[in-house]
């Protein structure tokens, strides 16, 4: 069954604008790594501040593009995988918020009244309408899931035989999660900072904001990655010419990312005053938790490639190594998934330092924490959603790849750029360097008192890196561009769009991981013990509120009516 | 239909691997005394000033009050060996506080007291950096610990605070002029008193008291070379702009 033609049009809008916007969140990514190692030595550029152009890179690289992806892949794969009509008022109305939502954000801080960064820190204060934009695009984004629980729940009517497609699992988990997480950071940016950028309020509970900001920041992450785990178990071992080798594997991984994605925000928090110790441990040990289906994963994955080695001659221990599609341009794809996971091996050890509680003194807010989550976020994430994009927007448009080759050399490039500007911060942040500060202006500069050599190495390495990341986006944009330039080929008229979904090797029917409900249960109630003792510590102790401060001027904002 | 072995046997891998992670950190934890930052209850112990105590030998207690853009005190002396209990806080948005290359690895919230423990067993000179984003100069605020045996007990820089020096932090002027030499939307402070200024449209004038009177009350009629002209009127009274006078002559070396 193709997707409804209104349907079709949605999702390419909600593909190709944010990668239209992607253009300027790149660019201002391989600009900093330029601030960063000295080679500008500046506050601004063409106009846009150092600071400013984080703010971009950070809210159109980590929100709008991946939350866009995460709804488009959503429709595509809901309406694939269950055959059945989704509601195109909702649709529409999701894509109406979500757009003017981040047009109104961009906006501001392409202005300049929004240079606070994507984590929007008070008491630093943006523009009202940065985080009226905000709300929108989150409230726009709750609506898809809304739309699909009646879709799915007459589908599970009409098929009471049959399990629930492992793509239709993990986008559910995925905005299940999303649903969550939502909540505390839209109480924060509706109840505290939206009144209070306007005025209505004179002080912001920071430490408060803080909380809600990290229940919604961790499971962000969890949300940005769910879909590319989708990519992963139903598409990877069919493009590598096997099967997935367990089915349970996937249906725990999405139920335990439900169960395990919310409670654990605190570890971000670490270095946090004002939250006990007891707290952080807490939340510190269920965070370590999330290593196991992590591993299950690449059990699995590791297990199915075999599997698809194996079908395609490759024999022995090793040997079966080398029969995988790397270099085969008609399957394109396949690297994006695989480079992505080779990335993700050394996301997911640093993921694990990082949480490691005292640890965390060590690399906490230093360079090595963007480091770290270019090799998740800017990873497995990134190289999913470019290849993602590019197959659903050439599929939709019936449209060639041109070239495949040339799509294939992306994710290799991206690779090769990440782990030399990963490896760069990695060194700088054990070393002292901290993560988004204008290092060429002081640090990184030789004519100023805090000039530190030492970190002279890892910044330039942070640099060389970015440049050949923002290639290989170059490269991409190319391959999109042309592709959309490219007539339609006749023969896919006829034959409607389809994912490509991998069929189980072993197919084993576990009961437990099968329902959502037990699961969603289970998240809500260890949500409230994990986060009942942090908060109320928070709130009864009577921390005096913050006024507000522009980035601009260390006087406060005046602005209560 | 059961699980696979070799699926099993991964599970209970992971659940393994996970296990011996937490018993390495508890050992960290509680064997080797290595901890996140502690909670002082909200609201407790405010101070609102730079200070330090010695409390018995090498054993000293150091409060920081960090600000946009700047730590008081700027410059510790410490003899090597010496243990330091530190309180910090923050007067406006939220900071960070790194001492590289030590444990000490903090934020300091609005309405909190940060605190950390730090010994100093090797001399050298140690960076106290701000790693959170707190607005345009945040990669101007550093502080620095000089570690050394040729200390006989800790001394400090920077504080008390000038008048002069207090009334610029009261009345913005930090945002865009730096005092330490560095960069910013304005020139520096540090060695301008008396020292020639460049003119947009050519020629130079002396920054002395005439200019700076005239550059306070009517901003736009002086255009500094290579600087935006964005500087506001700041209403300050006679007897302010002698002592801040008095503070950037100061400030030559």
């Amino acid at each position: 069954m193709e997707l409804q033609t209104n349907l079709r049009r949605i999702i390419l809008a909600e593909l190709l604008v944010p990668l239209a916007l992607f253009i300027f969140g790149a660019y201002h990514g391989v600009l900093q790594t330029m601030y960063l190692s000295g080679v500008i030595r500046a506050t601004s550029v063409a106009g846009i501040d150092y600071y400013q152009g984080l703010t971009a890179h950070g809210v159109i690289n980590a929100i709008v593009l991946t939350t866009f992806f995460a709804v488009a892949f959503g429709y595509t794969v809901v309406s694939q995988q269950l055959q059945m009509q989704v509601s195109i008022a909702g649709a529409t109305f999701s894509l109406v918020l979500m757009l003017s939502g981040a047009v109104m954000a961009a906006t501001m801080i392409f202005l300049g009244k929004a240079s606070v960064l994507y984590t929007f820190y008070p008491p630093l204060m943006a523009h009202p309408l940065f985080y009226l934009g905000l709300v929108l695009f989150i409230v726009g984004s709750w609506i898809p899931l809304l739309t699909w629980i009646p879709v799915y729940l007459r589908w599970r009517r009409e098929n009471l035989d049959q399990k629930t497609p492992m793509g239709v699992v993990g986008i559910f988990a995925t905005f299940i999660v999303w649903q969550m997480a939502t909540l505390p950071v839209a109480f924060e940016v509706l109840v505290q900072l939206l009144p209070w950028s306007l005025g209505w309020s004179s002080g912001v509970n920071v430490m408060l904001s803080r909380t809600l900001f990290w229940f919604f920041g961790h499971p962000l992450v969890y949300f940005w990655l769910l879909p590319t785990y989708v990519l992963y178990y139903t598409m990877l071992p069919k493009l590598a010419g096997g099967m997935l080798f367990s089915d349970f594997a996937g249906r725990f991984t999405f139920m335990a990312l439900i169960l395990l994605s919310c409670p654990l925000g605190l570890h971000h928090q670490f270095a946090d005053p004002g939250i006990s110790t007891t707290s952080k441990g807490v939340q510190g040990v269920l965070t370590l938790l999330v290593v196991i289906p992590s591993l299950l994963t690449a059990f699995t994955l590791a297990a199915s490639l075999e599997y698809a080695a194996h079908q395609r001659g490759g024999k022995g221990l090793f040997g079966w190594w080398n029969k995988l599609p790397y270099f085969n341009s008609e399957v394109w794809l396949f690297p994006y998934l695989f480079c992505g996971l080779l990335i993700f091996l050394f996301g997911g050890i640093t993921g694990i330092i990082n949480a490691s509680y005292s640890m965390n003194n060590v690399v906490h807010n230093t360079a090595w924490i963007p480091a770290h989550f270019h090799l998740t976020v800017g990873g497995p994430i990134f190289l999913g959603i470019l290849g993602g994009s590019l197959l659903i927007i050439t599929g939709l448009l019936k449209k060639p790849v041109v070239s495949g080759t040339m799509a294939m050399i992306v994710p290799y490039l991206w690779m090769g750029g990440t782990f030399i500007f990963s490896s760069g911060l990695f060194m700088g942040g054990l070393r002292g360097e901290p993560r988004r500060t204008n290092l060429g202006l002081t640090y990184m500069n030789p004519t100023s008192p805090a000039y530190r050599p030492d970190w002279w190495v890892p910044a330039h390495m942070g640099m060389v890196g970015g440049c050949i990341m923002g290639l290989a986006v170059l490269l991409y944009f190319i391959v999109l561009v042309r592709s959309l330039a490219a007539a339609p080929v006749a023969a896919l008229s006829s034959v409607p769009f389809l994912l490509p979904t991998s069929e189980p090797y072993h197919d084993e029917n576990i009961p437990a991981v099968r329902n959502f409900a037990p699961w969603v249960v289970a998240a809500v109630l260890l949500c409230a013990a994990a986060y009942y003792v942090p908060i109320h510590d928070i709130v009864k102790n009577g921390i005096p509120t913050a006024p507000g401060f522009r980035p601009d001027s260390p006087s406060a904002v005046n602005n209560a009516h | 239909m059961s699980i696979n072995v070799f699926e099993k046997r991964a599970l209970l891998g992971a659940v393994g691997a996970v296990a011996v992670s937490l018993t390495l950190i508890a050992y960290a934890t509680w064997g080797m005394g290595i901890s996140v930052a502690s909670c002082i209850p909200l609201g407790s112990k405010p101070f609102t000033e730079g200070s330090f105590t010695k409390h018995d030998g090498k054993n000293y207690e150091v409060h920081f009050v960090a600000r946009m853009w700047a730590f008081e005190p700027n410059v510790l002396h410490v003899p090597t060996g010496s243990t330091l209990d530190i309180y910090a806080v923050t007067k406006d948005v939220t900071h960070g506080f790194e001492i590289a290359g030590t444990n000490v690895n903090l934020m300091l919230v609005p309405g909190a007291v940060a605190n950390g423990r730090v010994r100093f067993t090797k001399p050298g000179i140690y960076t106290i950096l701000c790693h959170e984003f707190c607005g345009r100069n945040h990669q101007n605020m550093n502080a620095r610990i000089e570690v050394g045996d040729q200390f006989a007990d800790l001394s400090v820089e920077g504080l008390p605070a000038s008048e002069g020096m207090k009334l610029l932090d009261a009345k913005g002027c930090l945002a865009c002029h730096s005092v330490d030499g560095s960069a910013g939307v304005g020139p520096t402070f540090k060695g301008a008193w008396g020292a020639p200024l460049q003119l947009t449209g050519g020629g130079t004038r002396t920054l002395d008291s005439a200019l700076f009177v005239e550059k306070i009350h009517h901003p736009e009629t002086i255009a500094i070379k290579d600087f935006p002209p964005v500087m506001p009127v700041i209403p300050l009274t006679d007897d302010e702009i002698a002592q801040i006078e008095a503070y950037l002559e100061g400030l030559q070396k």
